[in-house]
């Protein structure tokens, strides 16, 4: 036989095998298996196993493992998980949680000294755990009994109970072995990790997927779910092929993808507040936006109402301070309503062709996406029109924390921002990126906002234990913002997942972080 | 030939020290460092308690001081632990991904030197019929295509629109391991990383072996009476085949390049999909042990189709 030949039934043996092969994937999917993308998008963390050093991924995390207390699936208030009750000394500085009767998924208990096992971890920041700093009111944790749990703190903190939601209870008994600082660096993690929650970790295949099966044993009953797979997927667009594709039953999706699923009966579509505020942040440290008046025309320069209905589709709320959630938001506040004139005025009575003119302006941005590209190119077009010419520039993330956060930064490199910012479900949350005493490298206040004004209103809704009153200190907040314009707030976004509509009972919300928040894992079922 | 192997793969490991040189000062030129990476910005933490962590990294260290330290861990196999996910070595997390990736680029140069072979020794022999035209149209096609956008117009067609082949990944999440499965998910990458080399080969073949055909040896081959089929296998086709040769060796290079994309594309868990996810996150211990793995295996492979040279042209010596 000559080579050719030979090659050429190799080529045939080969084609043979593939042909053979694929009638065995015809076969459907096994029932009461979920396939999501549960890690995709802004909430997502692939990749990442540590509850302690998780910045997002709370969505899949707590599908196996429990806090002791988590937001309702509205993100409207706290409410127990494994602590079944929990009680406020009136000085608010002593908090006692009664704990339910819960199991680690090896069948040993769920105690008190697993909650303090896991506090002591979450505060020490040699674990590598990015929630250190957010419990340093914590004074001490005693597991009284087996059952309670006693947390003092140092000082009041009206943000303990929404740290505490992202504490996932982790096994003494499986981790005190493990020095603290090689917690990071353990196998643990992605091998072998139990939890208490209605899944349990089965495994996880680099870059691929991981899978966890019903825990038969779970105190909420059994899941109606045989398996739960979370599939990695490098960018939405592909999650979104995958979900058309039948391969998964739910991903997030960007709100340009949200076209392809509307009036499509096969898909449902979920939505939900992002909780991020859009703004322009105006580097205070550059002289160019000292005078309010120019920080106005900007506000009545851009066209937030035309932007939000033709590349929003209408799926976001104009923000005039950091908020937009009833509550916290005071009646009368100007909404700097869409005028140029008004616009070209204020600059003209600034003086604005002393102060910049015609310079471009660096418009610095982390978000990479075609609508945040689109955003851009409008601001720019509505802000040139007043005669403000601001060039903008898209970075990654790594790269836009490396300028911003630099404590001595270029000013020419990001005169400007369009960023987001937590601000809920805790109202406080937006004070790290406003208050005075958190500009670089206190903390992270890019736009190096200096209001003394603002900061003592920050300062006083975060000191308020009255929660009846903690609001009204919010729209304080909110009025200082609206008349002082530290950014120009833009709007609030909707996000959005999609799930097929076999799935059944399936509780989502776009959650920053991907929650944790009530999502009751247990009762997801999937139609056959 | 043993010395000469010698002497290729000593220069070789020279190479390797200076591009890990380089990797090493391009990435501390990057902008941001994994730290940086980490952050949300949505949700930020102040650069105090980042610097906590970026010296338990130990970046707050001099950068001549960083880089013997990794040197001195790599001459001894140690590439360390990747930043991003901390409980895997980086070694073993790279030399996991080197199956898949050969897999993926085995199997697309392989298809891409058979069908680029015979289209182009097809063409050339039936220059200017109907088969050489369509070959030739779809070649510039092939070669103009940019394979993001045949990845996606693929990845469309065939798991979106038609539904046929999956969408992505290597394996079917949650079902046991077969061969067919596999099969499956590698089809379409393969297929569309095959395009442009095969496109390449092809263009070369057609060139080289209408060069060939108008060689004395091979009117006299002809005058001598052989056989038509004789006359291009034997004659023809193995001396048209010296310049595809280094072609398919010099585009191994081209190849990883476009394998880093079909595999960040399709989920293909290879190192093009793990370098792109270490590089949005500046996973600096993952880039350095992937890039001197891809460096390795491209001064291999130069060097064997150096060695494969002197095999099929008796006229070559190395040495």
């Amino acid at each position: 036989m000559n080579r050719l030949s030979r090659l050429s039934s190799a080529v045939a043996l080969a084609a043979m095998m593939a042909t053979t092969a694929v009638p065995a994937f015809t076969a459907p999917a096994q029932a009461a298996t979920l396939s999501g993308g549960f890690d995709v998008g802004p909430g997502g963390f692939q990749g990442n196993f540590n509850p302690l050093a998780a910045t997002g991924g709370f969505t899949w995390l707590s599908v196996y493992f429990e806090p002791l207390v988590t937001y309702d699936e509205k993100l409207q208030k706290v409410t127990g998980v494994l602590a079944s009750s929990y009680e406020v000394s009136p000085d608010q500085l002593t908090y006692t949680f009664k704990l339910t009767d819960a199991k680690w998924h090896d069948g040993k208990p769920f105690t008190a000294k697993d909650a303090k096992f896991t506090m002591e971890l979450a505060k020490n920041a040699k674990t590598g755990s990015v929630l250190a700093a957010r419990l340093s009111a914590v004074a001490s944790v005693e597991a009284k009994d087996d059952k309670t749990l006693v947390i003092k703190l140092s000082g009041p903190s009206a943000s303990l109970m929404d740290t505490l939601t992202k504490v996932m209870m982790l096994p003494e008994h499986a981790l005190s072995q493990i020095a603290p600082d090689q917690l990071a660096k353990n196998s643990w993690w992605s091998t072998s990790p139990i939890g208490t929650g209605p899944f349990k970790f089965t495994k996880y295949v680099t870059d691929q997927y991981v899978e966890l099966a019903a825990n038969t044993d779970y105190r909420g009953g059994k899941p109606a779910l045989e398996r739960i797979i979370n599939r990695y997927f490098a960018n939405p667009a592909a999650a979104i092929a995958a979900l058309r594709a039948g391969e998964i039953q739910f991903t997030y999706v960007d709100s340009n993808d949200l076209t392809a699923f509307k009036n499509n009966k096969d898909f449902r579509i979920i939505e939900g507040d992002s909780f991020v505020v859009n703004y322009l942040g105006f580097n205070h440290d550059s002289p160019i936006w000292k005078d309010i008046k120019v920080r106005q025309a900007v506000m009545y320069a851009i066209n937030r109402d035309a932007i939000i209905q033709s590349l929003y589709g209408g799926a976001a709320k104009p923000a005039n301070c950091a908020y937009v959630a009833d509550q916290v938001v005071p009646k009368g506040v100007e909404t700097y309503a869409y005028n140029p004139e008004k616009a070209k005025q204020l600059l003209k009575e600034a003086g604005w062709d002393q102060i910049n003119g015609n310079k471009p302006i660096t418009l610095l941005t982390y978000y990479t996406t075609p609508l945040a590209a689109n955003v851009m190119a409008a601001v720019q077009a509505m802000l040139a029109q007043v005669g403000i010419n601001v060039t903008p520039r898209a970075v990654d993330t790594p790269t836009y924390n490396s300028i911003v956060l630099n404590p001595t930064p270029d000013t020419a490199q990001f005169q400007m921002v369009y960023a987001g910012l937590q601000n809920g479900p805790d109202p406080g949350s937006i004070n790290v990126g406003l208050n005075e005493k958190q500009i670089p490298p206190a903390g992270p206040n890019v736009a190096r906002v200096r209001m003394p004004q603002l900061t003592a209103a920050l300062d006083a809704a975060l000191g308020e234990t009255d929660a009846a009153k903690r609001d009204l200190r919010y729209q304080d907040v909110c009025k200082v913002m609206n008349s002082q314009l530290p950014w120009g707030p833009l709007w609030v976004a909707n996000r959005y997942g999609i799930a097929s509509s076999k799935l059944k009972n399936f509780v989502w919300t776009p959650a920053p972080g991907g929650g944790p928040y009530q999502a009751y894992p247990e009762k997801w079922a999937i139609a056959e | 030939m043993l010395s000469y192997s010698l002497r290729r793969l000593l220069i070789g490991v020279g190479m390797l020290l200076a591009l890990s040189v380089l990797i090493f000062v391009l990435l501390r030129l990057t902008p941001g460092d994994p730290i940086d990476a980490y952050i949300d910005p949505n949700v930020p933490m102040s650069p105090s308690d980042l610097a906590e962590l970026r010296v338990t990294l130990g970046l707050d260290q001099p950068l001549p001081l960083q880089y013997l330290a990794w040197l001195q861990q790599a001459s001894v196999g140690n590439l360390g632990y990747s930043i991003q996910r901390p409980d895997q070595p980086v070694l073993g997390l790279v030399l996991s991904r080197v199956g898949p990736t050969v897999l993926l680029m085995g199997t697309a140069i392989a298809i891409s030197i058979i069908a680029g072979i015979a289209t182009g020794m097809i063409s050339a022999v039936r220059r200017n019929s109907m088969a050489d035209l369509s070959f030739s149209a779809l070649a510039v096609t092939g070669i103009s295509s940019p394979p993001f956008l045949s990845a996606l117009v693929g990845l469309y067609l065939f798991s979106v629109y038609f539904n046929w082949l999956p969408s992505g990944g290597m394996l079917t999440p949650g079902r046991e391991f077969s061969i067919g499965d596999l099969l499956h998910h590698l089809i379409l990458p393969a297929m569309l990383l095959a395009i442009a080399q095969t496109a390449l080969i092809m263009r070369y073949m057609r060139a080289s072996m209408l060069e060939v055909l108008n060689q004395d040896y091979v009117r006299t081959a002809r005058a001598k009476g052989v056989y038509e089929f004789w006359v291009i296998t034997k004659h023809a086709l193995r001396n048209a085949l010296l310049p595809v040769i280094t072609l398919i060796g010099s585009t191994i290079g081209l190849a990883i390049g476009g394998a880093i994309f079909i595999e960040s594309v399709f989920n293909w868990p290879g190192m093009g999909l793990l370098m792109v996810n270490a590089v949005e996150n500046r996973d600096y211990p993952v880039i350095m042990g992937s890039t001197l793995v891809i460096g390795a295996c491209v001064i291999i492979v130069n060097l064997l189709t150096d060695l494969a040279y002197a095999v099929v042209d008796p006229r070559i010596k190395v040495g």
